[in-house]
């Protein structure tokens, strides 16, 4: 339910199984290595990220759109629908369900053109934004229909504030942790793992990073399963290590370009 | 031959033909798999709904068909799909399935079917009231009926859920069947989170609540909806279900004003609760609207007003538990209006006749079923009405189509109510001490709110199953 994590469609439906979200990769991955699908997923992240401070969405709405962006391709290849135009709908819908006020259809078109323009030449060069509000519209029920009209979407800000709440206000500990979420985002935990494990988790690493000694015995007392939270931590330790020796304006070109797109109609 | 077309930069492909293939095989389309032609039940703001069964005949229930409004996903279809694909409770109506017609871009949501409805059902009453004729249900009816509303709502309220629009329309009643005389609580389409309000909600809707079911520090322009609000609401439903007349029943022309303030409806609260006291709701100097209040109204106009005066004047006495939970719901000063739990724990609904699941309490169901309305009904109105005068006699004061108000929204329902309490309104107008004592009496037959009433045999036999 809408304010019960365990009785949610999030819960329910939404929380996969590793091994079957490797299988159903596997028409992607035939094409591109683990880390090429992961710098894929990185680089459209960004993109709704991008989109989302543009249109001065909260962190939370871009969040369910980046969820909503890694559901649909968790079930479907990278060449059922163009990224570079799904990004955007999950935005436009996660924008409308978590009621920040519908964002008007011209003023998507024209702050996606902006930002792929201005912000992703190096992966786009001259190339313009090609979809239009129809494309949008039509894609967004192919969206809702994958998402089986799942819309809520749990995410880890919430519990992480009520932890850091408990453990005694820290603002330095709740910034680096909150950037540590984002940053999940990246990766597929928010697939595999409940938000507050991931906020956990978030929080180790935050206090590993900022020398917090003294939390470890909050974080025994925790009754949780340590070795989930261990996972979660990896999965995000990864994400930073890759990040150290890729340099993505250089790289991504190539990437898109070996992406598995979509087939037209046969010609007859 | 693919990849070359990709390499287009003005052309490319959105979709796999494949996949676009494999999806559009595999999507039912909501006219192959049920029949609802001609069988439209009712119109509104909202949308259009029908009465549907399944083509298949693999069951023989009925279900609702509402078709939403407009193209697309609307911010309140958004709003509706999300949330009603999250609850679940006996109370709250049960969404099963949803229908994306690609072609015509319409969005289809299906139901289980109610029957009944608060608006319905407290119209009959009031025109058989008006007929002098006694309508046979339970004692308990009324209780039954609060305290499953305050069952779904309290589920509602502890999901972060506010309903923002409660009124008579939106309570639902299951007719025959598995879950016979049910409450469900309908018409989420405003309804939203508010655990993390992201924006004042107020800037999102700006008028939500009919005005007759709306709270005072919304009509005060407070800037935040609240469960308090909800309350006042069901506070509002309860005493209608007791008398048979909205409490706080107001002229309106313009529903949808995006003004908070709204002169005559708090004209007409002071009317019945009288003006609040400083002591009572301290904070309402705190209210937008307090300057416009302070220089539009007179305390001393309303010193003779007080809620038990009024519902004395339809005979609920203010020494029943019924007018006890009652003044607990309709409290002006919303921080100390009850919650939705506190008032399920209410003595009200620990004293005989207890509440029961079936609010019929398996007695026969009075209340018509929904007439089915035609596409043209709008211009062409005899022959609904003939239909309407032939199988609902008691119904004399009926003007025209307000059958159709099916979980009717804002517009629509104001604007028939208002027109129904106009016609009817020498009940109370000219002489209303004479006018409501023959009232009162059926009242407490038809809802058995005090026992006195109760004279007839039929009654008593009636009575004696409970």
């Amino acid at each position: 339910m809408a304010g019960n994590f365990w009785q949610s469609s999030h819960h329910q439906q939404w929380m996969l199984d590793k091994q079957d979200l490797i299988r159903d990769r596997q028409h992607d991955l035939a094409k591109l290595t683990d880390e090429e699908y992961q710098k894929i997923f990185n680089f459209f992240a960004s993109i709704i990220q991008v989109l989302g401070e543009q249109l001065k969405l909260r962190q939370q709405v871009i969040a369910t759109a980046t969820v909503y962006f890694k559901r649909f391709y968790a079930r479907n290849s990278l060449k059922c629908i163009d990224p570079l135009l799904l990004a955007p709908t999950c935005v436009f819908l996660a924008s409308k369900v978590e009621e920040f006020g519908v964002i008007s259809n011209s003023r998507l078109i024209t702050t996606c053109q902006t930002v792929i323009k201005n912000k992703f030449s190096y992966a786009f060069g001259q190339q313009e934004f090609p979809y239009r509000t129809n494309h949008i519209l039509e894609c967004e029920f192919y969206l809702l229909e994958n998402l089986d009209c799942c819309l809520i979407v749990f995410q880890p800000y919430r519990p992480l504030l009520l932890f850091v709440q408990d453990i005694g206000q820290d603002d330095q500990l709740l910034t680096y942790a909150w950037r540590i979420v984002n940053d999940s985002l990246r990766t597929d935990v928010s697939l595999l793992y409940p938000p507050y494990q991931i906020a956990i988790a978030a929080l180790h690493i935050a206090c590993v990073m900022l020398g917090k000694e003294n939390l470890k015995p909050w974080f025994a007392e925790l009754n949780v399963d340590l070795d989930k939270i261990q996972e979660i931590v990896r999965a995000i330790i990864n994400l930073y290590e890759m990040w150290k020796s890729y340099d993505e304006k250089k790289e991504i070109q190539a990437l898109l370009a070996k992406m598995p797109k979509p087939c037209p109609a046969p010609q007859r | 031959m693919g990849d070359n077309y990709q390499n287009k930069i003005m052309a490319p492909v959105m979709m796999d033909y494949e996949f676009k293939m494999k999806t559009q095989n595999e999507r039912s389309k909501v006219e192959d798999l049920f029949d609802f032609e001609g069988c439209k039940v009712g119109r509104g703001t909202y949308g259009h709904v029908y009465k549907a069964r399944r083509k298949d005949g693999s069951d023989t229930k009925d279900y609702a068909l509402k078709q939403i409004e407009g193209t697309g996903l609307s911010m309140s279809a958004c709003r509706e799909i999300a949330l009603l694909r999250e609850l679940k409770h006996s109370n709250v109506i049960n969404l099963i399935r949803v229908f994306l017609s690609h072609t015509d871009r319409k969005v289809w949501l299906l139901f289980d079917y109610a029957e009944h409805d608060l608006w319905h059902i407290i119209k009959f009453h009031r025109a058989a009231k008006a007929s002098k004729k006694s309508v046979m249900v339970p004692k308990g009816m009324v209780k039954s009926l609060l305290y499953q509303i305050l069952d779904g709502i309290h589920y509602l309220h502890s999901n972060w859920v506010l309903h923002r629009d409660l009124k008579p329309a939106n309570i639902l009643v299951m007719g025959e069947g598995p879950e016979r005389g049910r409450v469900k609580i309908a018409d989420m389409g405003f309804a939203r989170l508010f655990n993390a309000p992201l924006k004042p909600l107020a800037d999102l809707d700006p008028v939500v609540v009919t005005f007759w079911y709306r709270a005072p520090e919304l009509l005060l322009g407070a800037r935040h909806y609240t469960k308090a609000i909800d309350i006042w609401a069901i506070g509002c439903i309860f005493a209608e279900l007791l008398t048979s007349e909205p409490i706080f029943h107001c002229r309106q022309e313009d529903i949808k004003t995006s003004n908070p303030y709204h002169h005559d409806q708090l004209d007409r609260i002071f009317n019945v609760m009288g003006f609040p006291q400083e002591k009572d709701w301290e904070d309402i100097r705190k209210m937008p609207e307090h300057a416009t209040l302070v220089k539009d109204f007179k305390r001393s106009n309303y010193q003779n007003c007080s809620l038990s005066k009024y519902m004395d004047r339809h005979k609920i006495k203010p020494d029943s538990k019924a007018f006890s939970l009652l003044q607990r719901l309709l409290l002006m000063d919303p921080n100390r209006r009850i919650t939705s739990e506190q008032a399920m724990q209410d003595p009200y609904f620990s004293e005989d006749p207890l509440p029961t699941q079936d609010v019929f309490a398996g007695c026969q169901i009075p209340y018509p079923k929904r007439e089915f309305l035609t596409d043209d009904d709008q211009d062409d109105k005899s022959d609904s009405k003939a239909r309407q005068n032939q199988q609902q006699q008691q119904q004399q004061q009926q003007p025209n189509t307000q059958q159709n108000q099916v979980q009717a929204n804002s517009h629509d329902h104001a604007a028939n109510n208002a027109k129904r309490m106009r016609m009817s309104g020498q009940n109370q107008g000219n002489n209303p001490q004479g006018g409501q004592q023959e009232f009162h009496q059926q009242q407490q037959m038809m809802f058995g709110g005090q026992q006195q009433g109760a004279g007839s045999q039929q009654q008593q036999n009636f009575q004696q199953r409970f």
